[in-house]
């Protein structure tokens, strides 16, 4: 296990190392700007409308979050799998009052089936990058990256379109093929890194106390031991030694954070294993995370902040029972968490029956009427089944936008006059 | 007398033929290769080394075991981060050709040994470069060990996106338990209704992570055409290549058709809507 401090002697180790290489950590912003000064490059910028909210990183750099007008790059193991966790950001960013665009007009990152096959390259990743970038920034919306993956993926694209003068020319020409420019966002910025600026906007509309909530942290990986010092840091969380997403959040909505030995290892997702080979998967997050997170920390839940880790630690839960290992304890993204305790839904928005371990006895302990709540998600589903409209959290896009990148059909929420016809009422 | 004595005499010098020939099988277990996989070994050996990140990524080892004390797979495998990289560092393409063929595959891409390694090597991009000269080149284990990604290959390639719901079935995911796909098993309901239960349209959707515009597939189609990963998914697999192809000519059909539906709509819209051609 790495603290900060360790990270930050091993990264100046290697700068030592590196000089002799031409190699070295660098701000990649302020080579941005180099680049758009050249006309290299278009910087989309964060503005006072985005409403960002200063953080500090690894090395104590400056980081701006934005906070609104954001454009929702989905994570395609979430929206496939564990729906609840797109949802619960979207009715928080309702709840709190600010603006997006959920659109069809985005490809995933695809490093999932490049880190699990390979069949793709860097220069086809960086183009990927580069064109929902730029989706983003016709929109006129900042993007929030929804997935750990694409996160970590993203920061190195836009590290390698800054410091690569061929790859960014061959990007540049594929993009021109379809209209688009190559625009590099001045911060890529994770969900997470949102939830933890927003932590007082939440903890003001919390419904439900969680003091009596042991919560374990598992930290995904790709989110700070990729490109890692963009990673959020904060003094008064573990005292800077471990990354402040999705800790921060967790304390300051009351939960105890309890440590555990093994809380630097990693899920056990593999990217290829979790399809092909669950066999490494479920022994490694049932072993060497699960196991110590009930038996040392005693945990109530399980909080990460990824799709990989939140499918990898939850669904190889069920199989444990067969090899003495009968922990089922829930695991939940932090914005699933935080939607909860204000109030949010447990199956119309957090969507918690797509997990393999029950929450119920973790949403007892919160205070949550889940009964109730299941009661009407059953009749709901009825309602559905005979062909009621689905309530929503944005306004349903324009059969137009089946075809067409354009945002004809969808305006944003705070624009919104009434739900279209066919579109069901609010989701609450 | 010794048991050595017993032995069958074996020639001290050994003739060029046979200097050549790697052994049947040698003390590390590896099996003697073909004079075919020899000749693609050789291939890829020497593009392993030309490959422009190989410089990058490769910057020495203390041999300090620091990336394979973190590493997962290092658990399960016989597998460590730090062969990996003296793999990478070997002169030797015979070597290499062996950790192609079942190691490369056991890294989990988590990159705690790259964040551990005090030289800065990326162990696990290093292992990327490996990966993507087995796919493209169609190393016969690499088409073995990736042959159950068709579905999902044909999803990325198309929408691009890894997974869909209804790719979450049961029987493929026994192992997961019977409430772990949100499906009819506990609701009593179909799986398209508890995907019509998600509150955003764009996820109420079975086939793909969320719905995707056509524009937005072709778009990454492109992408894909002129990067050169759909010559990599050749090597790998010609024939789910040439569907993919077919199914990708459909879509550019129907976005045409839907381009001429949608004229007046389109009227006086600029960038990339008004410009691309699929």
């Amino acid at each position: 296990m790495l603290s900060a401090n360790e990270i930050r002697k091993v990264v100046q180790e290697r700068n030592q190392h590196q000089k002799g290489t031409g190699k070295k950590v660098v701000d990649v912003r302020e080579e941005m700007e180099r680049l758009e000064a050249a006309g290299e490059i278009v910087i989309h910028r964060i503005r006072p409308e985005n409403r960002p909210v200063e953080v500090s990183t690894l090395f104590g750099w400056k980081k701006r979050i934005p906070t609104d007008r954001l454009w929702h790059h989905k994570s395609c193991g979430q929206c496939g799998n564990i729906p609840g966790y797109p949802s619960s950001l979207l009715w928080l960013m309702n709840e709190t009052g600010r603006t997006y665009l959920n659109e069809p007009h985005q490809t995933s990152c695809t490093a999932w089936n490049y880190h699990g096959t390979a069949t793709s390259n860097p220069v086809a990743l960086a183009a990927v990058a580069a064109r929902n970038f730029h989706r983003a920034f016709e929109t006129g919306h900042f993007p929030l990256i929804h997935c750990g993956t694409s996160y970590g993926d993203y920061k190195e694209m836009r590290k390698l379109l800054v410091e690569n003068a061929t790859v960014r020319a061959k990007v540049r020409d594929v993009l021109g093929k379809m209209g688009r420019e190559l625009v590099l966002p001045e911060e890529i910025v994770h969900y997470s890194e949102w939830v933890h600026v927003m932590a007082p906007e939440i903890l003001a509309r919390q419904k439900h106390r969680v003091e009596g909530v042991v919560a374990t942290v598992h930290e995904p990986c790709h989110y700070y031991k990729m490109v890692p010092e963009d990673a959020v840091y904060d003094e008064s969380i573990y005292a800077g030694q471990r990354p402040a997403v999705p800790s921060g959040i967790l304390m300051a909505l009351g939960a105890k954070v309890a440590d555990y030995s093994t809380w630097y290892d990693c899920c056990g997702f593999g990217f290829r294993h979790i399809l092909s080979e669950r066999e490494f998967s479920r022994s490694f997050a049932n072993l060497r995370k699960i196991r110590p997170m009930v038996e040392e920390a005693h945990a109530d839940v399980a909080i990460t902040s990824d799709t990989g880790c939140v499918t990898t630690l939850d669904k190889s839960q069920w199989i444990g029972k067969a090899h003495g290992l009968p922990y089922m304890l829930p695991v939940l993204s932090d914005v699933q968490f935080a939607a909860l305790t204000m109030g949010a839904h447990p199956y119309k928005i957090a969507q918690v029956h797509w997990h393999a371990a029950s929450a119920e006895a973790l949403m007892t302990k919160m205070g949550i009427d889940w009964k109730t709540a299941k009661a009407e998600f059953r009749e709901y589903l009825q309602a559905l089944k005979n062909g009621q409209a689905p309530e929503l959290l944005h306004p349903a896009h324009g059969e137009i936008e089946t075809f067409f990148a354009i945002n004809k059909g969808q305006v944003l929420p705070d624009e919104a006059p009434a739900a279209p016809a066919g579109a069901g009422g609010r989701s609450r | 007398m010794t048991i050595v004595a017993h032995l069958p005499q074996r020639a001290l010098t050994l003739t060029e033929e046979e200097s050549a020939a790697p052994p049947a099988m040698e003390l590390t277990g590896r099996r003697r290769a073909s004079p075919e996989e020899r000749a693609l070994s050789e291939t890829i050996f020497a593009e392993f080394h030309a490959d422009p990140r190989y410089h990058e990524f490769v910057l020495g080892c203390l041999n300090c075991g620091e990336c394979t004390t973190g590493c997962p797979a290092a658990r399960f495998y016989d597998f460590s981060p730090r062969e990996m990289l003296q793999i990478a560092e070997t002169g030797d393409a015979t070597t290499l050709w062996d950790a192609l063929q079942e190691k490369i595959w056991a890294c989990c891409q988590c990159y705690t040994c790259n964040m551990r390694c005090r030289f800065g090597n990326d162990i696990a991009g290093i292992i990327s470069v490996m990966r993507e000269l087995s796919v493209s080149h169609g190393v016969a284990s690499t088409r073995k060990t990736l042959a159950p990604f068709g579905r999902s290959l044909t999803l990325l390639m198309t929408v691009g996106t890894q997974v869909s719901s209804d790719m979450i079935q049961p029987d493929f995911f026994r192992d997961w338990g019977p409430f772990a796909t949100g499906s009819d098993r506990a609701w009593g309901v179909g799986a398209d209704i508890m995907r019509r239960a998600i509150p955003s349209d764009v996820l109420q959707t079975t086939r793909s992570s969320w719905e995707v515009s056509v524009q937005t597939s072709l778009e990454l189609f492109r992408i894909y055409e002129e990067t050169g990963v759909l010559d990599m998914l050749r090597g790998l697999d010609p024939d789910l290549t040439e569907m993919l192809i077919d199914i990708i000519e459909e879509r550019r059909e129907e976005f045409e058709e839907a381009r001429e539906r949608f004229r007046t709509e389109l009227e006086g819209m600029s960038g990339p809507v008004a410009t691309f051609r699929g």
